[in-house]
């Protein structure tokens, strides 16, 4: 089975596969013969690979495991390639508003349906303890806000997408 | 004026480590909770958890008619500030007095005296005790450049309004005193709606060692000896530690009862700390005084072992301090590292996650001051840091290699964090032999965010076998095509 991981911001697509006796991931590298059993601690794991016995710590989230291993942390962001391309249509870029930095929603202006006039505000944001309104980019119609006043997220999040311009 | 129900009005670790002292002192106690705010160490000790409304949580843990409001429903008899949102806030301080509660501080007073940084600076000049050589425009403005260019080079040009490095600029050269005076006046106005300036003699590679101080109401001070603190991003302490390895014995009792001089001349009640620069001549210079507990008070307690927050309660109750200066010892050494949600090789960028796993070290040397919880959230809407790690050790080369170890141990996954840069800052030979200056971080960015050992096949490996989805789907490949090796679908 093909993923493709993404540590320190590189992607790596690798092939995970049991030869009948043993896993073996199939890197850009090379192929790494690999074994993971579960210890007694709270995410606690002992990895073999690559002829070293590496005690560490992981914990999954939804888009990336997290490991600590050898006093250090790391997440390794999984991307799984049939998902990535199903969401490569996400819509042009002038349709979203994304995120300049992470912070929390303070209030939303519009739901989904509502038409909006370029330069309206849609939402205000908190980033860094500064309040940012975000606007419309051209006018158009709400196809999502997904996130409500108090919530969260991150770099990069869509905070309101506009639906498609009718061409 | 004995206090009986105190209401920590502030969050995070802070709340968390006032609340324990209290508790442990046999008072009610109570904290503030805002209606986004995830569950966090202090609300599991307080006995009592105060809703807060507001835009945004940190608007609420400033809004001071709805927190004294809440202590007067609550039926609490004092207030402990925490460090940051009200704790300097004179109008806050007036506010209790009004509604009768104690204030766990120092007067509004002079929390208005030493917010004000160049008042703060005269008044400390005035009394004899060392500033940096200056100038002030508001003294006569139309003489500012004459004057500036009188100090001597190299300058600093700072705003009046200022604060957190913001419209700050070094001039070495006569030549562009006059443009960089007007592009910080500029920023000054951008930043804090204010124009006017000072410029001050810049000390090349500085150090920041402040003093820790505490008076009462009778009238005693004390110095619990000094802090270093500059290892610095952003002008923001990341790591602390007392003793300073710059100071001599005579070197350290000068600037400690130099601190307590001017805490002294300033009628000084409660904890406070009076911050220095520190030149590599030797030479120190008053920078302002913080009326309120300090973030790095732990590594204080440490060497003294004295409970601060104990002792700003006797205080805040009209009690004396329960010791005097003959009496408060420097034993060891201790270092503090903050852990912060950040990412120290994106510019120390906040970062923002789920904690889906937290294992705190322990052991001897070790105390963890946190307000986190496992299963919480990590976001935006207060300050990035999340911990902090405190460490003792019988000398500076013990408590390093204690800290380096901790700091390793420290496991916190589901949100990036800055434990590894904290290990690569310990981990520097220029730490190490003590050799730093505010400027240090800045100096060796590159060492010390370097990448270490290439692990990342590791990582794959454990990523992809701890991907439940992804080991089944493996598993459901036909063993004749398992053996095939490079099966694809």
């Amino acid at each position: 089975m093909r993923r493709i991981f993404q540590v320190g911001g590189v992607e790596a697509e690798c092939w995970l596969i049991h030869d009948g006796s043993r896993f073996i991931l199939n890197t850009p590298d090379g192929a790494v013969p690999c074994q993971l059993d579960a210890t007694g601690e709270p995410g606690g794991h002992v990895l073999r690979a690559r002829g070293v016995v590496q005690e560490l710590r992981l914990a999954v989230g939804p888009d990336s495991t997290f490991v600590h291993l050898n006093g250090r942390a790391y997440e390794i962001g999984r991307v799984d390639p049939a998902r990535r391309l199903a969401g490569s249509d996400g819509g042009a870029a002038d349709d979203r508003i994304v995120a300049p930095m992470p912070g929390v929603v303070v209030s939303v202006a519009f739901k989904p349906g509502d038409a909006v006039k370029e330069g309206q505000p849609l939402l205000v944001i908190e980033s860094m303890k500064l309040e940012t309104t975000l606007s419309a980019p051209r006018d158009g119609v709400i196809a999502e806000m997904p996130f409500a006043a108090g919530d969260s997220f991150g770099l990069k999040a869509v905070l309101a997408q506009l639906a498609p311009e009718e061409k | 004026m004995s206090i009986s129900k105190l209401l920590v009005a502030n969050r995070g670790e802070i709340a968390a480590r006032v609340l324990r002292t209290a508790r442990a002192q046999g008072l009610a106690t109570a904290v503030l909770r805002h209606t986004f705010e995830q569950e966090g160490p202090a609300h599991l000790i307080a006995d009592e958890v105060v809703t807060i409304e507001g835009p945004t949580p940190v608007a609420a843990y400033l809004d001071i008619l709805q927190i004294v409001e809440a202590a007067k429903r609550i039926g609490a008899d004092a207030v402990h500030p925490g460090y940051g949102f009200l704790s300097e806030n004179a109008g806050f301080v007036a506010a209790l007095e009004q509604a009768g509660i104690t204030f766990v501080g120092p007067t509004s007073q002079v929390i208005d005296l030493m917010g004000d940084k160049v008042r703060a600076r005269a008044f400390v000049e005035e009394r004899g005790f060392p500033v940096a050589p200056s100038a002030i425009e508001d003294d006569d403005p139309a003489s500012f450049v004459e004057r500036a260019r009188a100090v001597d080079y190299p300058l600093l040009i700072k705003p009046s309004a200022g604060g957190g490095g913001k419209g700050m600029r070094v001039v070495r050269e006569d030549r562009t005193l006059e443009t960089e005076i007007e592009t910080a006046r500029r920023e000054g106005e951008r930043y804090f709606g204010d124009g006017r300036l000072f410029v001050e003699r810049y000390i090349e590679r500085p150090r920041h060692i402040e003093v820790q101080v505490m008076g009462d109401v009778q009238g005693n001070v004390v110095h619990f000896w000094e802090r270093e603190c500059s290892i610095q991003r952003r002008f923001q302490k990341i790591i602390e530690e007392t003793p300073s390895p710059a100071l001599s014995p005579e070197q350290r009792l000068n600037i400690c009862e130099t601190a307590a001089g001017i805490a002294r001349a300033a009628n000084y009640r409660g904890a406070g700390t009076v911050e220095f620069i520190y030149a590599p001549d030797g030479a120190f210079y008053f920078l302002e005084m913080n009326t309120r507990l300090q973030v790095e008070h732990p590594v204080t307690e440490m060497v003294t072992g004295f409970d601060l927050v104990a002792e700003q309660l006797r205080i805040a109750a009209g009690e004396g301090l329960s010791v005097s200066q003959a009496d408060i010892p420097q034993i060891g050494h201790s270092i503090e590292l903050r852990i912060c949600a950040e990412d120290a090789a994106a510019d120390f960028r906040p970062a923002i996650g789920d904690i889906l796993l937290l294992d705190e070290p322990a052991g001897d040397g070790v105390r963890v001051d946190s307000g986190i919880l496992a299963g919480g959230k990590v976001t935006t809407d207060f300050d990035p840091m999340l911990s902090k790690l405190i460490i003792y050790g019988a000398d500076r080369a013990e408590a390093i290699a204690r800290a380096r170890q901790a700091v390793r141990n420290y496991v916190i996954l589901g949100v990036t964090t800055n434990t590894g840069y904290l290990d690569a800052i310990l981990a520097h030979p220029r730490f190490a032999s003590g050799d730093v200056s505010t400027g240090f971080l800045a100096e060796e960015a590159e060492t010390l965010t370097t990448p270490g050992d290439d692990v990342s096949d590791l990582l794959m490996a454990a990523a992809a076998l701890s991907d439940e989805r992804l080991v089944a789907e493996v598993m459901q490949i036909p063993a004749m095509h398992r053996k095939m090796g490079g099966w694809r679908n």
